[in-house]
């Protein structure tokens, strides 16, 4: 029975078809709101689910000197990995795995999704490929920082009763349900702030999309990728976006509807869509592409001071 | 079930790579216009690849010259089956202007296939508009004829 009902919470919900429904839906709304804030129409919500679909049906070419295995089995693996870090997530209340230091497999497990869709793309031998697997490297490192120092401010301040830095989502979510979310206190804005930004970029969004610039590089990443395994990568994209979301509600806006899963969940879904309008629409509707180093010159001072604020705060226990 | 499915998603999202083979550039602006807020391709599932490995339908514009018909061959080898070739304005169809020179080796047909061809110099957004969802249509047929 406990097996039964742990498959189901595998499969079903918050498992593989929750995430990726969450994922294209929000993904095509973001789409969507980009369109209304540029005054078009704009392609239907379920446009990356045709996307998606449409690549299943195209002939897959694999290049003459990549690796067979690598460049196949990259995308699958990185789409499991990131779905493996969606079960760490409390979702409506509860998480499908949770540990004592959940905190950091979930930050591994989304560092090794990255280094997989590298893989991939290295494998294929394209120089497009090379210079967006440099630009990769170049965003993770920029993105990487303030994630940990944010996930350092929440830690401290959720170990704050006992005294220590907790690395659990789980005690992270108690904690806020007795003492309310992380967000309503004020020295922890900042570092909301700070996520947002680190949402857009560890998501692939567009002002932050350097590895996977169309125009420049070809697709960067994914220039030599057609077919099944490019149908991958753009499920992994959608469902990254949900996870990290969905992270930033479990860290900031935990314990609301308490005790009520069915309104929880609800409640994370408008989370969602509204992080998506701050983290996807209104970025790609007012911003064009940064380059690399405006990028990492970003990320390491405006996103990461303002982490730094946060956890400064929050270690002299304000 | 699962392939009808796959079927008619190849019309609602057919991604275009663009050629360059030798235009004036007028054309080229025209297509890009069409995925300007005005008209707004997108809305029906349009957008503008930067690898022909993702390519659905290949736009191919200007009189084919010299130079560019060995890079032609070869990036329209590169694209995935099923997917259709657009010709973009006069050039590609007859050389247009350009007819007789020295410098091209036209058309368009002694190379690939066409499925849709636009003609006019330029040929209007709505023009092209007409012509990308007539080749999404085909896209459709052509895929269904591949798993027969």
């Amino acid at each position: 029975m406990d097996f039964l009902m742990l498959a189901v919470q595998i499969l079903v919900f918050p498992g593989l078809l929750f995430m990726t429904a969450m994922g294209v839906l929000l993904t095509g709304l973001g789409g969507k709101l980009v369109a209304r804030l540029q005054n078009r129409v704009g392609p239907p919500v379920l446009q990356p689910w045709y996307d998606i679909l449409k690549c299943f049906g195209k002939e897959m070419i694999v290049p003459e000197h990549a690796g067979r295995a690598v460049y196949i089995g990259a995308p699958v693996l990185g789409f499991a990995v990131l779905c493996t870090a969606g079960f760490f997530i409390p979702m409506g209340g509860r998480a499908v795995f949770s540990g004592t230091a959940d905190v950091i497999v979930v930050l591994y497990l989304l560092t090794f999704c990255s280094v997989m869709a590298m893989a991939g793309a290295a494998s294929t031998g394209s120089p497009f490929a090379g210079v967006g697997v440099s630009r990769e490297m170049v965003a993770m490192i920029s993105y990487e920082l303030p994630f940990v120092l944010i996930l350092l401010a929440v830690g401290k301040l959720a170990g704050s009763d006992t005294g220590g830095v907790t690395f659990s989502l789980q005690s992270i979510a108690e904690w806020q349900r007795i003492h309310g979310p992380v967000l309503f206190h004020w020295s922890m804005i900042p570092a909301a702030i700070a996520m947002l930004f680190v949402i857009s970029c560890e998501a692939g969004l567009h002002p932050f999309d350097v590895a996977e610039a169309e125009t420049e590089i070809c697709e960067g990443l994914l220039a030599e990728y057609s077919g099944l395994p490019l149908a991958f990568y753009r499920l992994t994209h959608c469902v990254r976006l949900f996870i990290m979301t969905a992270l930033f509600a479990a860290l900031f806006l935990g314990g609301l509807a308490a005790g009520n899963d069915g309104l929880a969940v609800l409640l994370l879904v408008a989370v969602c869509i509204v992080l998506t309008f701050l983290c996807m629409a209104l970025p790609h509707g007012i911003c064009a592409r940064l380059r690399v180093e405006q990028l990492f010159r970003f990320y390491w001072t405006v996103v990461t001071g303002l982490a730094l604020v946060s956890l400064v705060l929050v270690w002299f226990g304000l | 079930m699962f392939q009808k499915w796959i079927d008619s998603s190849m019309k609602k999202s057919p991604w275009i790579f663009h050629i360059n083979a030798g235009s004036c550039n007028g054309c080229d602006i025209e297509l890009v216009s069409v995925l300007t807020p005005r008209y707004d391709a997108e809305r029906f599932g349009f957008r503008l690849t930067g690898s022909p490995r993702q390519a659905d339908i290949v736009v191919v514009s200007g009189p084919i010259t010299m130079q560019s018909r060995e890079r032609l061959v070869r990036t329209l080898a590169q694209v995935p089956e099923p997917f259709c070739v657009v010709s973009l304005g006069s050039c590609p169809r007859s050389g247009n202007v350009f007819k007789g020179s020295y410098a091209i080796d036209g058309p368009l047909e002694k190379w690939t296939h066409v499925d849709v061809s636009v003609g006019g110099c330029t040929p209007k957004p709505e023009a092209i508009i007409a012509a990308l969802a007539q080749a999404a249509e085909l896209l459709e047929k052509k895929r269904s004829r591949m798993h027969g």
